[in-house]
């Protein structure tokens, strides 16, 4: 084949395009599945990837991004000028960081704990209980919320009843109880569920493994710190990676359902003020620039922890 | 883990109920909230405004599951609702499941391409507000169509689908392709049958999603005429709108005199909350393989 080649070129580039048509015609089923699905991605999935352009550009709807006027960084600029920048910031990060704080070494311990459990059938059973949570929708969480912490709410009727207060606290129309809110929900919400990797990391332990430890005299807590933990090393370095990659991820759909107008200076976040911008308003491409700009961040933090997580504890996802 | 090996210290079994005690509090505090409304939707309206209800309703009523058979909203949400999980699953799953079908033939030479062109899109997105604008572009908006199409082909589905069709025996498709099956009876009599299983978690997966989702409707569907029951609730959370209603009712029937909006609302958090309680034990059948790879996705 390679002799044919250097003697004549034209032939086998010729037979190159005849392998490919004969093997066009042999796939011709294949590819006329594939022609609907190649054609729905570029429309769902990459056209939004092309109007992220709009970012760039004094978008109005009717016109394309290219008959646009370019604008370069403005709305960049616009958004850390504008006044709501320090608090969508500080919401972002207080709750994100929060969630992290909390929501990070949480199922840890419980995956840790629950491992120690020596009954199987228990075992599963609380597993089971605590992923319900997961598959409740966010509307759900609210109206539960509601139920608890409205002025008719549970906790304000235990309170009044021990004569703890007097008159019903409107936790969810203050702003300052908003944070330590969400926070709860959120970890309320996917603390057992995100146990679920942990414990597959610590079912592949070898049990030979804690016998020799046993062996070797470690009690209970040493076992837990010298075996299963290393276990599940890697796992919690590479979630904690993806965690401060999406520390901008304040949430979404909770802060639309469980705040409202008076708590708006605690609740509004990245994700929430680029909504209201550039959808309720119709400031597109101010939106756009500022969602650009959180994806943005969001990889580089994700690079910037995987690199300082190689360098300090020598374990890395990249 | 296996203890019986040595005989256990006293710290360790003080651990060990404590622990056992800790899991107790822990399942109270996951499960008593819909305890909680569970009993608030049975309980009588203007007995439930006197507060003090934890645990048992302290006068039975069906009343507020009653008043949803006589509201029209709630049951046209509902409708919308199980219309939205039957259509987007099964146009979602029988679709992935071609794609990820295809995406491991193994002689077939646009395989890379597609898995390429999916999997970029887990990883890159064109976020919110071009999305939306492509959907107004597309006329989706203010239509049924808008809780289908654009969840058609799902690149993560695809990925724990097609994980799973690798492992089958290619010689079961080559001798069916040389009695002169096409691809897509191929995918229908034989890989649809044989991979069962794994079509049935990514179909409660993708059905949760559907019975779940409150943004889209919010977002695409505004004009209300395609509300679904997540929406409907929201509403009567605002509210407005469930005294509205309640006050209509109690107009045109003397029947409900004693439903209050926080009853109502309980009732309805129940229907939401119920089929996926239901749903669950299947859920739970089938999320364990490939959801580890879900878990790491975030």
């Amino acid at each position: 084949m390679n002799k044919l080649n250097q003697l004549n070129p034209t032939a086998s580039s010729q037979m190159k395009i005849r392998n490919a048509m004969r093997s066009l015609y042999r796939e011709r089923q294949l590819w006329l599945i594939s022609i609907p699905m190649i054609i729905w991605v570029l429309i769902f999935s990459y056209m939004p990837m092309y109007g992220i352009l709009m970012a760039f550009v004094n978008y109005i709807p009717g016109n394309t991004i290219l008959q646009s006027d370019w604008v370069g960084l403005t709305h960049f600029k616009m958004f850390f000028d504008s006044p709501d920048f320090p608090l969508v910031l500080r919401n972002t990060l207080a709750i994100s960081g929060l969630s992290i704080l909390f929501g990070f070494p949480a199922p840890i311990v419980l995956a840790i704990l629950l491992n120690e459990l020596n009954n199987k059938r228990f075992k599963k059973t609380i597993q089971t209980i605590s992923y319900l949570p997961h598959f409740i929708s966010w509307v759900v969480v609210a109206s539960i919320l509601f139920a608890l912490l409205g002025n008719e709410g549970i906790l304000n009727d235990v309170l009044i009843r021990l004569d703890i207060i007097d008159q019903p606290i409107s936790y969810l129309g203050e702003g300052k109880y908003f944070w330590g809110i969400i926070t709860s929900a959120n970890l309320w919400k996917d603390v057992g569920w995100s146990t679920i990797i942990y414990l597959s990391a610590m079912a592949g332990v070898d049990s030979e493994m804690y016998d020799a430890g046993k062996v070797d005299g470690l009690n209970r807590f040493g076992l837990i710190w010298h075996i299963t933990l290393p276990s599940i090393r890697s796992t919690i370095v590479l979630l904690w990676i993806l965690g401060i990659g999406g520390i901008l991820n304040a949430g979404f759909e909770q802060q639309l359902l469980i705040g409202n107008a008076q708590t708006r200076e605690y609740y509004e976040v990245i994700d929430t003020y680029a909504y209201k911008y550039g959808i309720e308003l119709g400031n597109y491409s101010y939106g756009a620039a500022i969602g650009l700009l959180k994806a943005i961040i969001g990889v580089t933090l994700v690079f910037g922890a995987n690199r300082f997580s190689k360098k300090v504890l020598d374990t890395s996802i990249i | 883990m296996n203890s019986s090996f040595q005989k256990k210290s006293l710290g360790s079994k003080i651990f060990d109920c404590a622990n056992v005690g800790f899991m107790l509090l822990f399942s109270v505090l996951m499960i008593y909230p819909f305890l909680n409304l569970l009993a608030l939707s049975l309980n009588d309206g203007a007995d439930a405004a006197r507060g003090g209800i934890f645990l048992w309703p302290r006068m039975f009523s069906i009343d507020a599951y009653s008043f949803m058979l006589h509201e029209n909203k709630l049951f046209s949400g509902f409708g919308i609702s199980i219309l939205r999980v039957l259509v987007g699953t099964t146009t979602c799953v029988m679709a992935t499941g071609l794609l990820a079908y295809i995406s491991t033939v193994r002689h077939f030479s646009g395989r890379k391409l597609m898995r390429i062109m999916f999997l970029m899109t887990m990883y890159i997105s064109g976020g919110l507000i071009p999305t939306y604008l492509l959907i107004v572009k597309l006329g989706l908006i203010n239509s049924f169509h808008v809780y289908w199409i654009p969840s058609l082909l799902n690149a993560y589905y695809m990925l724990i689908m097609a994980s799973y069709m690798q492992n089958l025996p290619e010689s079961l498709f080559e001798s069916a392709r040389i009695d002169g099956a096409n691809e897509l009876g191929i995918y229908f009599r034989i890989v649809m049958p044989i991979s069962l299983p794994v079509f049935a978690s990514i179909a409660v997966f993708s059905s949760v999603g559907h019975w779940n989702s409150w943004f889209d409707v919010v977002l695409y569907n505004s004009n209300g005429h395609w509300d679904t029951l997540q929406v409907y609730l929201r509403k009567l959370l605002l509210e407005v709108e469930s005294f509205e209603e309640i006050k209509n009712q109690q107009i045109a029937q003397s029947k409900f005199r004693t439903l209050s909006p926080v009853t109502l609302r309980a009732a309805v958090t129940m229907v939401v909350t119920l089929p996926i309680v239901f749903i669950y034990p299947f859920l739970q059948k089938y999320f364990v393989g490939g959801i580890t790879l879900g878990a790491v996705k975030g």
